[in-house]
Formats: structure tokens, sequence, C-alpha cells
């Protein structure tokens, strides 16, 4: 295996594909910059560039713009409280409290630092034994999948911060809202009111953007302007208390994100959602989360980079696409007259090792692109607010219209806008509606599947192991604070 | 502050792309599209669509000098959303869409405001046929020992779409042979291989190109393929018909081109002889190679025609709510 790494890095070493793995990556970190652009359209959109390319050269930038995103999605959530990636949602909420109180520049430290150690262990993992963990993956039916999203439920509670019935209440509406669009099962349209554009349901990225960002333009303008936020640039840098703090939250979201990658869908906002509400459960500093504790940034963003890179295990492993942007990837080796499949890896040795060297190549240029930008990042929060607020909203609602090119997802944006304003006066905490919207329909669809497959007995989930073990883990992270009271040299054992 | 402008660039840029550049011929003579022509997608990027989409679009553009042809994916509602974004362009000649068979089950479906007359048929290019697939250990070999199971058990079938091929097929099998199977819904083929690769359900329907790669390693077995005779390609030859084991349907998916509706002679003249020079270029053959498809041509009226017979053929088979 290590002569197929030797192989790999000796592919991926060629001047042409470090120049292409370094377009790719800058590409994807301004791509995951931008709200609206994601990573799935942008790999779609640079596509027909590469068509010209080498095949390994090709997949290496994209691949590159892939994870690329998932570093860039992290600045504006934590700098404006506009999440660039569905993924950074959660950063927004610990990350962007951190910069209120000065401290910008050590939550991108940490979430780039948490992004590269994630990366690294999960490749390390996905090269020594992708194949069996995709085998383990297809053990993944739908009623593990119904187990796992229970599991991502339960982390509602986290995100609630003391209201647990305001909470609650906003995750039930964010799954009431996720059931808009045409139901899986019978493809009959629900609450469409005739309009073609609710078909595909409520646009999340579009919700997201209006709750986020419009909302908290609008509630910072009702306070009055607030001062820039003046920090000495050795403040920007992170110290080593946030460091050593951080430790055990990237190594617990690192697991769980590289875990929850490597179900095909399950995909790494849940993982960045439940790293999160693990580590809440964990944390020694549990009462800062939801006010600027740096383990909220760095658990969810070691998770969804985790879960981005081991979206590649099924990918490459079985050729089944981990997310929807490895599918569009799995689209451009149709393109390259490579077959994707169970044999690529015998078939393909030079192109498959020389990916997954890239990878490597790939997150060491991004933490060196990242760490020295994150202080100047940081420092673009000394504009005055007068300027920044039309920035954010101009950015927001272009950033919504390229996504579909209609005035569909503006008018989602502005609405949003405003819910997101009154929530924010009303004091209703955000994340559990995004946690609802998220996995709304994922919960549903095993929900129907599971009930398909037991002929309307749910009692099926009782009969599988794998979906027994998922639950008690569930169990566990609601019951787990009081154990922990009782046992508390037990706490590595929860994650 | 200087990433955020080179943001704000790179957005203008992007939005720029995919402005709209709506040009209608000049008076008199041939018509000729102007500005960029526009291939809607009406499925997500990746898929079987949107590969047909992609390379149709890229051999327009070899068969055309001059044209330029721009994907956009406009998915969701089982295609209803790119197929409306598509009767919004009435009458537009820069406008077109890379169709299947969803342009006749969504208006059966009786969920759309809209049928196959309010668009203009181009071209049909090929058909993709479907594939009975089953895990390497199952017990079945053929697709009459699948209906023989159902007949005194359950079988489990995995279906990609409400609206999809599969269930018509499946549904056309239960109503020669009267038996009954059990459906799992899912949301796409890509879905359906790790669900039966893990034994989440028993027996799928898959196009070649989405299975090939499990074949070859020995993961997957196909028992019988859906199309009128059987596949010439050397790795699908030895699969038998539905109909040779006794089973009488045949039911492909076709991939084609769509414009907008309500466009004069001479745009859908030029459009009809534009899609003519399409198979003849490498990009044509080279996708239909890659996908294990079947060339399969008609032209203007008579896809037209072919598209109201298959719709005919459907109506009653479809139309009962699920």
């Amino acid at each position: 295996m290590l002569d197929n790494l030797m192989m790999g890095f000796g592919a991926a070493l060629t001047p042409a594909n470090l120049l292409w793995c370094f377009v790719g990556v800058l590409a994807g970190t301004v791509i995951g910059l931008l709200p609206g652009l994601g990573s799935t359209t942008g790999v779609a959109v640079l596509l027909p560039l590469t068509l010209s390319f080498e095949p390994l050269t090709a997949l290496i930038m994209l691949a590159g713009i892939y994870y690329g995103a998932q570093y860039g999605g992290t600045i504006t959530s934590v700098l404006i409280s506009t999440p660039g990636e569905a993924a950074s949602v959660v950063t927004a909420i610990d990350g962007y409290q951190m910069a209120r109180r000065g401290r910008a520049g050590a939550a991108l430290s940490i979430a780039a630092i948490g992004s590269f150690v994630a990366a690294i262990v999960s490749l390390v993992l996905l090269v020594a034994m992708a194949p069996p963990f995709a085998k383990l993956a297809l053990d993944f039916g739908p009623p593990e999948n119904l187990a796992v999203m229970l599991l991502g439920l339960t982390t509602i509670v986290s995100f609630s911060s003391g209201a647990r019935l305001r909470g609650l209440a906003m995750a039930v509406l964010g799954i009431l809202l996720a059931t808009v669009g045409v139901d899986a099962a019978t493809g009959l349209p629900r609450y469409t009111f005739g309009d073609v554009d609710l078909l595909s349901g409520l646009p999340f990225v579009q919700v997201m953007i209006g709750l986020f960002a419009v909302g908290e333009v609008l509630y910072q303008i009702r306070q009055g302007a607030a001062a820039p936020i003046r920090a000495r640039f050795r403040d920007l840098v992170i110290n080593r208390e946030e460091l050593s703090r951080s430790k055990g939250a990237i190594a617990r979201g690192s697991l769980i994100g590289y875990l929850l990658g490597c179900l095909p869908g399950a995909g790494s906002t849940l993982a960045s959602f439940l790293a999160y509400g693990v580590e809440k459960r964990v944390s020694k500093h549990r009462d800062e989360f939801g006010h600027g504790a740096i383990e909220g940034v760095a658990s969810p963003e070691s998770a969804n980079n985790a879960a981005a890179n081991a979206n590649f295990v099924p990918t490459l492993a079985l050729g089944i696409p981990g997310g929807a942007t490895t599918a569009v990837l799995l689209g451009a080796f149709m393109m390259y007259g490579i077959q994707p499949g169970p044999l690529l890896f015998d078939e393909q040795p030079e192109l498959v090792w020389g990916l997954l060297a890239s990878f490597f190549i790939g997150n060491v240029l991004l933490l060196v692109l990242n760490l020295p930008l994150a202080p100047l990042f940081a420092q673009m929060l000394r504009i005055p607010y007068g300027y920044m607020y039309p920035l954010i909203l101009v950015t927001s609602f272009v950033g919504a219209y390229s996504i579909d090119n209609n005035m569909f997802s503006v008018w989602i944006v502005f609405v949003s806008g405003l819910v997101g304003y009154f929530m924010k006066k009303f004091d209703l905490p955000m994340a559990p509606l995004v946690l609802g919207l998220v996995i709304g329909p994922l919960f549903e669809k095993a929900l129907v599947q599971t009930s398909a497959m037991g002929d309307g007995d749910l009692t099926l989930i009782l009969t599988r192991p794998i979906a027994l073990v998922v639950l008690a883990l569930a169990a566990l992270l609601v019951a787990g604070p009081s154990l922990l009271k009782l046992l508390p040299r037990r706490e590595k054992e929860t994650v | 502050m200087r990433a955020a402008l080179a943001a704000a660039v790179l957005l203008l840029g992007v939005t720029a792309c995919g402005g709209t550049n709506a040009g209608a011929g000049s008076g008199g003579g041939a018509w000729k599209p102007r500005g960029d022509v526009r291939m809607i997608v009406p499925f997500a990027a990746g898929g079987g669509s949107d590969l047909a989409g992609r390379s149709i679009a890229a051999a327009l553009e070899k068969a055309q000098p001059g044209l330029k042809v721009t994907v956009e994916n406009r998915d969701g509602g089982s295609g209803a959303v790119g197929y409306s974004a598509l009767l919004g362009k009435k009458g537009n000649g820069n406008y077109l869409l890379a169709t299947e068979n969803a342009i006749l089950s969504l208006p059966i479906s009786g969920q759309v405001s809209f049928t196959r007359k309010d668009f203009t048929p181009v071209a049909k290019l090929a058909e993709d046929g479907g594939i009975l697939v089953v895990k390497k250990d199952s017990p079945f070999k053929t697709c009459t020992d699948v209906v023989n199971a159902a007949k005194s058990g359950r079988v489990s079938v995995g279906m990609s779409g409400a609206y999809g091929v599969d269930n018509v097929i499946f549904t056309l099998i239960e109503q020669k042979t009267g038996v009954t199977f059990q459906r799992v819904p899912f949301e796409s083929g890509g879905e359906l291989v790790p669900a039966v690769l893990g034994g989440q359900v028993q027996v799928a329907l898959l196009n070649p190109g989405e299975v090939i790669g499990q074949f070859r390693s020995g993961d997957l077995r196909g028992l019988c393929v859906t199309t009128d005779e059987r596949y010439t390609y050397p790795e699908l030859a030895s699969l038998g018909t539905a109909k040779e084991q006794g089973i009488d349907v045949s039911y492909v998916q076709f991939r084609g081109i769509l414009g907008a509706g309500g466009l004069d002679e001479r745009e859908k003249a030029y459009w009809v002889q534009a899609a003519k020079g399409i198979t003849r270029t490498a990009e044509f053959q080279k996708w239909l190679k890659d996908n294990y498809l079947q060339q399969s041509e008609l032209y203007g009226d008579d896809f037209a025609a072919y598209l109201e017979q298959l719709d005919t053929a459907l109506a009653p088979l479809l139309k009962k709510p699920s």
C-alpha cells in the first residue's frame, strides 16, 4: 500500500498537477466563501473547462475545488454570520460570537487547523481501509439510516441553549417546512399551492442566507450602529490555551465526520451538527457553547472536512456517490472515459492513488494558504458596519439569484430574512430550525423506506443490530450528562 | 476587503455567464439563433439525464460551428421544475431541453400544468434500456425466477422515483403476470445500486451505464433486459430479453431534444437540421458507447408521432392514483 501511495505522489507531484491542485483549492476557497455558490455548483460549472486536461489533472483540480470549499465556507460564517456552505451553518453559532469578541482570527485559525488535521486523519483512514468501510456502509440500509437520523435529532437539545421547549418548537417547524415539495413515496406535491418552484421544496441554501445574513443585518440595524471590532494584530493569532482546548474537539469531530461521511447520502452537514451536539455534551466548557466556545468551531469544522474526504470512500471503492458533489465527480470520471466501480483501484491505480496523494498535497496547500490569511480576513471586521451591511445584503441577494438565475430564490432570501429578524428579536434559536430543515427530508425518506420494507411495521428497526447500536448511542447522548456526573472518568467513551 | 471584491467580481462573472441572451432571428431567409443557446437539464448534475444533456450540447456545438450551448440544471419535482422552466420560454428559439420519458409520465400524473403538446419535439437520439439486477448471491437466475417468487411470496423491488421508468416496467410486469411487488421508494438510480448491493432490496431496474462497473467486478448480476432485442455490446450480449423469458414486456427510456413551445416553422426547421448533424460527431458516439446506449433517431414530426403513440400506451397504465 505504501508503494501505491508513493506511486501516487509520483503522479501527483508533476508541475502541471501541482499547479492545477493549487488552482483548484484556491477556486474552492473562493467558491466556498460565496453564499449560494456551493461546491456542487462550483464543480459542475468548472467541469467543462477541464475536458481537455489529462484525466488525473482534471480530477485533482475538481476534487481541490470540493475540499477547498469546505475551508472557504467557514470564513463568512465566522466573520459575518453568513454560512457559505450548508456544512458551515453550525460554525456560525460560536464562530460569529467569537468574532464579536475580537477572536475572529483565532476562530478562523482553529477552523483551518481542525480542517487540516481532520483531512489528514480521514485520508489515512481512507488510504488504509477504504474497502472495509465501504462494505460497512452498504449494511446501512433504510432502518439504519432511520436510526442515524434519530441520533441527529437528539442533538436538538444541544442547540437550544437552555430553552429546550423553544428549541424543540423550532426543530418541529423546520421539519414541517421540509415537507414542502414532492413527496418521495407517492410523487404527489405537498404545500406547493400550485407553484412550480416550490415543487423541489424550500431551497435550503437560500433559506439559510436569509435567516443568518439578512436576519443578522436587520437585527444589528435595530440595535443601532455597532462599533467596528478593533483587535490588535497579535490578538488575532490563536493562543496556546485555545489550541489545547480544541484538541479533543478536533479528534472527536474528525471521527464523527469520517464515520458519517462513509454513508452514502448522510453528508457533511449532518456530521457538523452531530459533532457540535456531541461536543456540547462532553465538553468541560459546555456553558460557553453559543457564546463563543472555540470547541464549537473546532468540532464541526473538523467533522465537515473529514466527512467531505470520507465521501470518497463509497465513491472510489464502489463507484457510488457519497454526496451531491461526489456524484458530479463520478459523472466527470465517465466523461474522461473512466468507468467507476469496485475495480477502479485495480484498473486505474495511478489515477486513484494520484488523486489520493493530491488530497494530502491540497490540504497542506490549504493550511499554508489559510493560516496566514486568518488574521488578514479578521481585519475585515474593522470596516465600519455602515459599509459592511450593504455589502452583505448585496452579496446575499446576488448570491441567491445566481443559484438558479431566478427571482424565486431572491424572494425566499427576503422572506427568510424577515423571519430571521423576528426569531432573533424574540430570542428563538435558529440552529434547531436549520437542523430540522436538513434532517426532515432524510428522516422522512428513511421512515417511508423502513415502513415499506417492513410492510408498515416499524419494529423492523429493532431486528437490525447496527440500527440498535446507533439507537443506543442516541440514548447515551441524551442521558449522557447525567451519567457523566456519576462516572466522571468515563468521559472519553461517550464518543 | 480585497477578497470580498474578488468574490464580488467572480460572482458577477458567474451571473453574467448565466444571463439570458434571448435572440430572435431577423426576418427573411433561414433562421439562426442569436447569442447563446440554453440546454435545460431537468435533473440534477451527475445523473444520466445530465450526462445526456451535456454530451448532446457538446455534440451540437461540434455539428454547428459557431453555436454556443450552455447547460443549465433545473432539477426538482421529478423533472417538473425543468419542464416548467421551458414552458415559460414559449416562442423563444434559444431554449432546448434534454428530454426523456418524464415529458409523458409527468402530465399523466395530473400534477403539472403542461403536456407534451406545449413543446416542440426536435429529435429523439438514443434509447437507454433497463436491466433487472440482483446481488451476486441472489437465488434468482432469470426474470422468470423473480416473477415465480413473487407469486408465492414477497419480492422487494427498489423504485428510483414515483414516475420513473422502473415504475412503468414493474407495473407492466405486474399486469402481464398478475403478481405484486413490494415497492421501496428511493430517489435516484444512484441510490438503488448500494441498496441492492447491501441487500436492502432484492431486485432493481437500472440502466447499463449505472451497473456495468458492478457487473465486471461480479458484485451484481443481470437477469434480463427490457429492450426489444438483446444488446450488441459484448458485455451485455449474454443477457436475455424479458420477452425471451416469457414476460411480454418491453419498454425503454428515450433520450432526445425538446424545443420551447410556439416556435415558427423556420425555427423548428433550423433545430431539426442541426440535430441531424449530432449523431455523426465523435462526442455523440463516445457518449453512446460509454453509457451503453443504442442509437435511435427520429426527427421533428416523426418524434412527435412517437411521443403521441407512447402517451396513448402509458396513460391507462399510470393514471391510477398510487
